[in-house]
């Protein structure tokens, strides 16, 4: 009796002395956030509580080994406790999906209003044609037992009167997902980037025009931390051909030129942002090898950065709008609207939870 | 702070360990009170005067009491005592009350309701009425008494610790391997309880509330999650509070002895919080002359306890009525011996059953919110038997509802004896335990944080 209380004394005053002496991390690089650092100490703080929430955050997360403890839990979770879901990411086919349910009606009326106001302010001579991206739950939830928003309730409210709604289930499958992130896999667009061009009445991407290229970085999706299960990151590519080699990008907020490409964003937290950079609020493709001197708007969310360069083959621009990060009534200011082509493209995701489209 | 916590788990307790077992032992009482104080302040900086002024007042009156006899004294402390109880948990519900019957609009008070006013007050009533009559002798050092009222590990969750139950080892308590052992294997045992099973009830009860696609179904799933929420929510906490006091050389009265094994409610409340039941039966219900008192008068005195016990628990009508239901199957129990003699299984559903439809009174927010929940229950709120959404929920807690079903009975604490017993029994009971703190660990590093239900008493 003596001896087990001494090792589990031990263990137990190990991970003590660690929680009391370990320096304290800035960053949590797999949940992708910033960790609490050591509140403030002083009477006001005490007397008001704000030290004692603050230590609460702070020793949760700087415990020692929190990685480590936080696969613990979920591994406990799902395999032992048997759970459907951990944190509201389940586990389907090898991959990692976030729970998206029910269908937050609300959002998605803010979001068809922004869209609506969008219509009646620029849009109004444009061809307009709108796709909604169903997120990977769409795919494997059905099959897993899996809770999932009402698609065909969102698809359907989606149908916009002014534009000509693709449906794009048909040309994605779960494969064309990453596995340990939300977002949809570049190399494997070609169905979905030539049904957008034909809807828009363009030349869409010919396979043999591209060649793919792995990054040799691990890609260590977004729901790679949040899980906390044992998975393989994923491997990443990108599609290179001439026409995307001559093409710039201009960064209407850094007022830089940059690749289609930023090999700069290879070595950050999310290389999903070697596309296109990543979030932009505004941004101009200019394609001097454009087959036509037609011009494309596309207001969108991070999953057109991956695909936008496979519409590129008739556009001389492509302008991206993403409205969570500019407020529409400002766009005039930057944008000149002459009845160009539009495409809205969304994924469920967004539209689910809209509130920061502005 | 709460026992199923980080800050608590590694900072507190390993500092208090460390300091109180290096302090000399007349010192030990000190250091409890201190780091108590500490551990009261962490939540309630603001309220820690009121703890120290209770602190201060029973403390006198105990002397007074003791040196005079005088039950002007006993008087004193107790209106003093229920006073403040009244004034901080019950005054915005009883100006509610006249408000609500007369059409006044008196202003509320809106006083923070202080951590665990609840178990202390009643543990320091129960001490100037047993110096009262004479059971013990008054506490003379300021510190001891102090340490008693505010000891952190039944300070805000109970146990009901009597006075008379740590008199002694307040003054001299021995502090052996064997017991350190034994108070961190029920600690542990009873965080497991806490984080492993209650807390994820809690997240299923959550979700129901969330849900916007109920079903008859889910509602006996919410009713049957709740029932064993609030069993191994409570229950771990007086493990983790007779562990720790066990740790310290305290030894606290066992508070549940497998509640819902009960095959009548009156067997049931002898096995649910029994230092709240036998301190209503002590200092409430006997001195009131308990059934040796004319019938109607003993109908009285079982619904005063009941009606009292109710309102022990909260400032609001439902809790009332919690009280007042148990009372009547109480009175019918008493009326129908023959209950007992019904089969087995059919006493168990129907203490089950009973227990069941009186937590939803219980965790309900309104009378309204309880009426509508019933009503829900039995088929009669317009909701469909069975949803997908339902379905999903049943298929991901099916393991935990089964865990927690069996974790109600005796069977893990024979099969933890059986295992203990064998030849290799001290080794896998380590293993296990340590276990049981790496994993619960792991659920608090991740921030499934959840208070302690019977922190608001």
């Amino acid at each position: 009796m003596k001896k087990m209380l001494l090792c589990l004394g031990s263990l137990w005053a190990l991970l003590a002395l660690a929680a009391w002496f370990l320096p304290a991390r800035a960053v949590d690089d797999a949940e992708r956030r910033p960790l609490a650092q050591h509140p403030k100490t002083s009477l006001q703080t005490v007397l008001d509580g704000s030290f004692q929430s603050g230590f609460e955050d702070y020793a949760q997360d700087q415990f020692p080994l929190r990685q480590t403890f936080r696969q613990l839990k979920a591994v406990f979770h799902t395999y032992v406790l048997n759970q459907k879901d951990n944190n509201g990411i389940y586990m389907a086919d090898g991959f990692a999906v976030a729970q998206e349910y029910p269908l937050k009606e609300a959002s998605l009326e803010h979001a068809l209003s922004r869209l609506e106001y969008l219509h009646k302010k620029y849009l109004q001579d444009s061809r307009v044609v709108m796709a909604v991206i169903p997120d990977k739950n769409y795919y494997l939830a059905p099959e897993s037992g899996q809770l999932s928003l009402d698609y065909d309730a969102l698809f359907e409210k989606c149908r916009l009167p002014w534009a000509e709604n693709l449906d794009l289930t048909g040309t994605l499958t779960a494969e064309d997902f990453y596995r340990t992130d939300t977002h949809w896999r570049q190399e494997r667009l070609f169905p979905a980037a030539n049904a957008i061009c034909q809807a828009l009445g363009v030349t869409g991407p010919d396979p043999a025009d591209y060649t793919v290229e792995a990054l040799a970085r691990p890609f260590y999706g977004v729901y790679y931390g949040q899980a906390a299960l044992p998975m393989e990151p994923d491997t990443m590519y990108l599609l290179r051909s001439d026409l995307l080699s001559q093409c710039t990008v201009y960064d209407y907020e850094s007022g830089q030129l940059l690749p289609i490409y930023n090999e700069r964003k290879l070595t950050a937290k999310d290389l999903y942002e070697v596309y296109l950079s990543g979030p932009r609020s505004l941004l101009t493709i200019t394609n001097p090898g454009a087959a036509t001197d037609r011009e494309l708007i596309l207001f969108r969310d991070s999953f057109a950065s991956a695909i936008t360069p496979l519409l590129l083959t008739d556009y001389r621009t492509v302008t991206l709008v993403d409205i969570r990060y500019i407020q529409t009534d400002m766009l005039s200011r930057f944008l000149d609207f002459h009845g160009q082509n539009v495409l809205i493209l969304y994924s469920a995701l967004v539209l689910n939870n809209s509130t920061t489209m502005k | 702070m709460v026992f199923s916590s980080i800050p608590f788990l590694y900072y507190f307790l390993p500092a208090v360990m460390l300091v109180y077992f290096a302090a000399p032992g007349k010192l030990k009482n000190g250091v409890l009170l201190l780091f108590s104080l500490l551990f009261y302040g962490w939540s309630e900086p603001r309220l820690l005067a009121l703890m120290v002024a209770t602190i201060l007042l029973f403390y006198l009156c105990g002397l007074a009491i003791g040196k005079t006899r005088r039950r002007s004294f006993l008087v004193l402390g107790t209106v003093l005592g229920v006073g403040l109880l009244a004034v901080f948990k019950y005054a915005d519900f009883f100006i509610g009350s006249v408000n609500a019957a007369t059409g006044l609009s008196l202003p509320m008070l809106r006083l923070a309701l202080p951590v665990g006013i609840s178990f202390y007050t009643f543990q320091c009533l129960s001490y100037i009425v047993d110096v009262y009559r004479g059971s013990v002798p008054p506490q003379k050092n300021l510190v001891s008494f102090g340490a008693y009222v505010a000891l952190f590990p039944q300070l805000i969750a109970g146990p009901i610790v009597r006075y008379a139950h740590v008199a002694r080892e307040l003054e001299s308590r021995c502090h052996t391997w064997e017991d350190a052992a034994q108070g961190a294997r029920r600690f542990l045992v009873g965080l497991g309880k806490k984080v492993l099973l209650a807390d994820n009830f809690a997240l299923l009860i959550r979700l129901f509330r969330e849900s916007g696609e109920k079903s008859v179904l889910f509602y006996w799933m919410y009713a049957a999650a709740f029932t064993l929420n609030i069993y191994f929510d409570f229950s771990g906490y007086s493990d983790m509070a007779i562990g720790l006091g066990r740790i310290f050389g305290f030894h606290f009265e066992e508070n549940f002895n497998y509640p819902y094994l009960s095959r009548s409610v009156t067997e049931f409340w002898r096995r649910w919080h029994m230092s709240l039941g036998s301190w209503f039966r002590d200092y409430v219900y006997i001195p009131l002359g308990g059934n040796r008192v004319s019938r109607p008068r003993w109908f009285l005195n079982i619904l005063t306890v009941w009606l009292l016990t109710g309102l022990w628990h909260g400032a609001a009508w439902n809790f009332v009525l919690w009280g007042l239901l148990f009372a009547a199957l109480l009175l019918l129990e008493k009326a129908l011996p023959g209950i007992q003699k019904l089969p087995r299984w059919l006493c168990h559903g129907y203490v089950l059953l009973v227990i069941a439809m009186s937590f939803v009174l219980f965790n309900a927010d309104s009378l309204s919110q309880a009426s509508s929940d019933y009503r829900a229950l039995f088929g009669f709120g317009g909701l469909p038997v069975v949803t997908k959404v339902t379905l999903y929920y049943l298929r991901s807690y099916a393991v935990l509802f089964l865990l927690g079903i069996l974790g109600a009975t005796p069977l893990p604490r024979r099969i933890g004896a059986r295992i203990a017993a064998s030849r290799a029994g001290t080794v896998l009971t380590g293993l296990f335990l340590a276990a049981v703190l790496l994993v619960c660990t792991a659920y608090m590093v991740d921030g499934s944080f959840s208070p302690f239900l019977y922190f608001r008493f």
